[in-house]
Parts: structure tokens; sequence; C-alpha cells
């Protein structure tokens, strides 16, 4: 295409190449290791998880969850601690990913974010099942992907909850 | 013909002879330094708490700026009863009964919306916008048989007693007992506190709620309110992680703005005692006042000038100089006015309660406002935070536990005797279970329906 330039035009991934990654972040919350769960996040990243249908303001409106890499090094030192009342139980979750998709690709930066669906088991003094679309806002970074933003969307996100014990 | 308040009275009457609670034994639940696992665990006591306390007390509804149009409504509960707030075509603010007046069904669904008149989904009865019955289809039938219309009894009929204040609208089902502002005393001067944190004066409520169930009575989450012995122990890890997590920055690194929200969670007993406890009439109470927790908070650029400009140089001191922590409006509602959030009390069975927690803009403030407001409630009182969960599990505990036959009674005796009375109202240190003793002497007040007041 263009001329005027020797830059390297990224091509669109694979969506298999996508999904290995998909597996590994939720392998990492399955085994609850946040410590090398956060790694996969930029430096500005954030998990995100709104309270309303098409939410788009996580700033001015009330999210079950927005956390930046501090609040998430907090969360990875508080889990499991012995001085938490609510963590003295056994925190298991169980992710199964699907239908991944790509929904937007820049082949000047190689950043692309790909939208997949989950159902997530999480089992916290009960089985409690969590359903929805997973939209991750992926940078290239050499050969991989560090995450901008997971945004999770949960069907039920304006229902009452019980306590929701790590990330989704 | 026996107006709707009667009928309601009957019922009342007729439940407190079925129910087999005499006020003896009511009375007996309670102690000067003690209550009775009962008041936790018997649902019986449950429905009678829903008839006597949330039947008589005012109890908070919402907020007049989620129903800015003529024809905006939301649905919501007053212990067991449904009911709908919406703004008539004339402005005013109504709290109707969510029940068809001919077979009973619910009228309105959905938790908020907009409506010209509300129809019944079953029927097609339709009714105005104060709930004043519209018009029935296919009359024919009606005639010859002395139905009347006009009769409330074929409405969705009004609750006894609305107050709209400064925008919080709180609604009594019953005509007798104290008007708003004294039910209320000094707890109101929390809601002024938080609409003059506004350089309008005016404050709104800014999206959808965030709604948290919990396996426990109602009176546990409201009795942790004002409970500072609990903070240190309960949430003692997410202020060590969170000190870690400090120290584990890369030198140089500016310490991030949700430190100072998270770290007062782990503050030492003495902290929490200064802070002090006060309480009033009819079971409210407050922690804090001139410092908190909240009063370390770095400022906001724009904001202290918007604030002067509006209010002048005196208002604004004594506005900001006050820091309350959690003023608990028994049995329904707390309000932290410093981080404008209110937290909600609907309970749903007796170890069950939803907690809805809805957060405010202050008006004319900077956005970096509500910014925080929300930081706060997502960081302490989400379902899915490093604080809530902890209070979340103490109290499903005591639910659980306090069902074991090894013992009967909950213990209240933390500076008792040590308290301190001016102006109407009662002071003690911050960790004292002065609030829930305060809380129980409402309780037994209304449960057994007297109206006197203990000095």
């Amino acid at each position: 295409m263009s001329t005027n330039t020797a830059q390297t035009l990224y091509t669109q991934p694979q969506t298999s190449e996508l999904e290995q990654f998909l597996y590994h972040e939720a392998d990492l919350l399955d085994n609850n290791d946040l410590k090398s769960w956060m790694e996969l996040f930029t430096e500005d990243g954030t998990y995100w998880m709104p309270v309303a249908r098409d939410q788009d303001d996580p700033h001015g409106h009330i999210s079950i969850l927005f956390e930046n890499r501090a609040v998430m090094a907090v969360r990875a030192n508080n889990f499991g601690h012995r001085l938490s009342a609510s963590m003295e139980y056994d925190i298991r979750t169980s992710h199964l990913i699907g239908n991944v998709r790509v929904t937007e690709f820049d082949e000047n930066s190689g950043d692309c974010t790909v939208k997949s669906n989950f159902q997530a088991v999480l089992y916290y003094r009960e089985q409690t099942l969590f359903a929805g679309t997973c939209t991750h806002q992926l940078k290239r970074q050499g050969e991989g992907y560090r995450i901008l933003q997971k945004r999770v969307d949960i069907l039920n996100c304006d229902a009452p909850h019980r306590s929701i014990m790590t990330y989704i | 013909m026996t107006t709707a308040t009667e009928a309601r009275n009957n019922i009342i009457a007729r439940q407190q002879q079925t129910l087999g609670h005499s006020n003896e034994e009511l009375t007996s639940l309670v102690e000067k330094d003690r209550v009775h696992r009962d008041v936790y665990l018997d649902p019986e006591i449950f429905d009678l708490e829903m008839e006597r306390i949330w039947g008589q007390a005012w109890v908070f509804v919402g907020h007049d700026s989620q129903v800015k149009k003529p024809g905006d409504f939301i649905t919501t509960t007053i212990g067991k009863e449904p009911v709908v707030m919406v703004r008539d075509k004339k402005g005013e603010v109504n709290v109707v009964y969510n029940r068809c007046g001919h077979k009973g069904a619910k009228v309105v669904g959905k938790p908020c919306g907009n409506a010209q008149m509300f129809r019944c989904p079953y029927h097609g009865w339709t009714f105005q916008l104060d709930g004043t019955l519209n018009a029935t289809p296919h009359k024919c039938g009606y005639e010859d048989t002395a139905f009347d219309p006009a009769d409330p009894q074929f409405s969705m009929q009004k609750v006894a007693r609305v107050e709209n204040y400064r925008g919080f609208v709180f609604a009594n089902l019953s005509e007798q007992g104290d008007d708003f502002e004294t039910f209320m005393g000094a707890a109101l001067e929390t809601i002024d506190n938080m609409a003059d944190r506004s350089p309008q004066g005016e404050v709104e409520v800014v999206g959808a709620c965030l709604p948290y169930f919990h396996d426990c009575n109602w009176k546990m989450f409201f009795e942790n309110l004002n409970d500072a012995q609990h903070p240190m122990v309960c949430h003692g890890s997410v202020g060590v992680a969170t000190k870690k997590t400090v120290r584990e920055l890369p030198e140089g690194t500016p310490v991030p703005k949700e430190v100072e929200i998270i770290s007062p969670f782990g503050s030492s007993y003495e902290l929490f005692d200064d802070m002090g406890v006060t309480v009033m009439e009819n079971g409210h109470s407050f922690m804090g006042g001139k410092h908190s927790i909240h009063s370390s908070y770095s400022e906001i650029p724009g904001y202290m000038e918007a604030m002067i400009e509006s209010h002048g140089q005196e208002k604004t001191e004594r506005v900001l100089g006050s820091n309350r922590h959690n003023t608990a409006i028994y049995p329904s509602f707390t309000i932290k006015d410093a981080v404008q959030i209110i937290r909600v009390v609907r309970p749903v069975s007796v170890d069950k309660t939803l907690i809805q927690t809805w957060h405010f803009r202050l008006k004319g403030a900077p956005e970096q406002m509500l910014h925080r407001t929300i930081t706060y409630s997502r960081l302490i009182n989400s379902p899915a935070s490093m604080v809530g969960p902890d209070d979340w599990d103490c109290y499903a505990r005591m639910q659980e536990s306090l069902r074991s036959n090894s013992a009967e009674w909950v213990d209240m005796r933390r500076y008792i005797g040590r308290e301190e009375s001016a102006d109407g109202l009662t002071r003690a240190k911050g960790t004292s279970d002065l609030s829930m003793r305060n809380q129980y002497k409402a309780w037994t007040n209304y449960m057994t329906q007297t109206s006197e007041q203990e000095a």
C-alpha cells in the first residue's frame, strides 16, 4: 500500500493465537495467581465490570469493579490474607471461553480488540454462575500482547449480588 | 365506610392478637446491655418489625432527582409493601402502593421508567399518576353492582404521609406518630450538610444503584454502621495489604489516590474512640463530627473556590468542617454526607437483606468530586470490593451461629454508663456499643407501640 514509509504493517492475528492468550489469562485467574495475572496488563491497564447495560463511563458512574494496577496489587496482597474474615474460605473459579472474534484491528500498531463469550463458575461458600461477554483491548508488545482493558459485561450486571471475591 | 388507614390499623391489631408475642415478651428480649438472639432469628418477630417499625417510622423511598419529569417513576419497597414513587403532572412527588385496586396485581414491574398513566397488565385498569383509578375497561359489567370508581379501595392507594426534604423523599405508612422533622432530629443536619456541600445547595442521584444481597437480618447491617470496634479487625487485612503495596512501589512513584480512601479502614482503636459516637431519639446515630475517616482527603482543585463563591467563607468552613462518618437514620437509611453516598436498607426476610448504594453529584462542583464518590463506593461498598465482603461475611457468620443453642444472648455493653448527654444528644467513645443500645431502645418503643421515648 503506502510507498512513503518503511514501517512494517502487522497482519491480523489468527483467532487461535488470541484464544491461547485468553485461555492463559483465564488459567491464571483459575489458579488464583493474581500477581502473574496483573502482569498481563499494561502499566495503565484496567479491569472493568460495569453495573449497567451499555455503561460507557467508569469514572462518573458506579461499577462493580474498575481497578487499575495499583488496586490490583492491593488485591493480590489481600488475597487469602489471614486477617480478612471473608478470605478464610476457599475461592475457586473455572472459566469457559468461546465465540472469540476480533472486532477491531490496527495494522500500524498491531493492537486489537477481542470479544469473547464466557461462562465462569465462582465457588465461594456456594456455587455461582456468571456469564456474559468479555472485551479485551490488547496492545501489541513484541511478539505478544498486554491488556489495556479487560471489560466484563455479566448478564445480571444490575442484579443484587452476594460477595464477588475475585476477578471474573 | 372505614378509611384505608382504619383498615390498616385493624390489620395491625389483628396481627398483634394472632402472632403470640405480647408486649411483655417483646420487652423481655431487650435488656440494658444485651439482646436476645430471637430478634435476629424469629420470622414472626421479623413480620412484626415490618408492621410496627417499618410501618410506623419514616422510611427512605428515593431522591426526587430520580423522577425529574412528570411521569418519571421508580419502584421499591417500604418494609414488605411494594410502592411506586412518581412525579405527577402538577410536579408533585407521590408515593403509592404498587397494587392494583382490582385483583391486587403489582401494576408497575420495572425498577424505573416514565408513564403517562399506570395500566395494570392483567385486566387493563388504568390509574393516574397519583394512584387514582382512571378507568376500567368494558364498564357494562359493573352496572347495577354498586361499583364506585371513586372508592379509594379501587385505586392504587397513597401511603399515609410523604415528605420531600431537599430532594430526599421519605414516607410513613402510618398517619400517627412524629412528624418528619421531629422524627429526624439532629440527623437532619447530615442531609443539610450533604446538600450544602454543593455550591448550588443541591444534589442529584447519578446513574444506577449498586445492589448487594446480604445473608443476614437487616439489623446486623444497621448495627455495624456505627460499630467502630470492627474495622481494625474485620478490615485489618486491607490496611496491611495497602501499606505493603505502597512499600513495593518503585521509588519515586506517586502514592495512588485510592490509598487515602482504603487506608483509614485499618486505623487504630484510639482514632475511632476519638471520632466518638453520638446518638439521638428514634434510634438514629452518627460517628465523627469534627474529624472522621474522611477528613484527610486531598483537596480537589476548584471545589473550594466554587463553594466560597456561592456560600461565602464562613458557611463554607462550617459545612466542610463537619466530617461525620455514617449517619444512621433508623431503620432504613444511612448517609455519608462527606462522601455523598447513601445506603438504603430493604429487608427481604428474617435472614436476607438488600442494600442499595446510591451516589450523588454535588451540583456546581468539579466533576472530580463525583469521581471520588464513585471510587470510594467501588473500593468500600461494592460486593466485589475488599471491604464490604469482610462485613458481609461477619454478618453471615452471626446469622449462622446465633442458631447455636449454646447461648441465647448477644452482648452490647461496651462503655456502658460512660455516656455524656447534652442538648438531647448522647455521646460516647467511638468504640462504644452506644448506637446499638440506642437502636434497641427505639426497637422496643416501636415494637410495643408506646409513643413515649425514654430520656
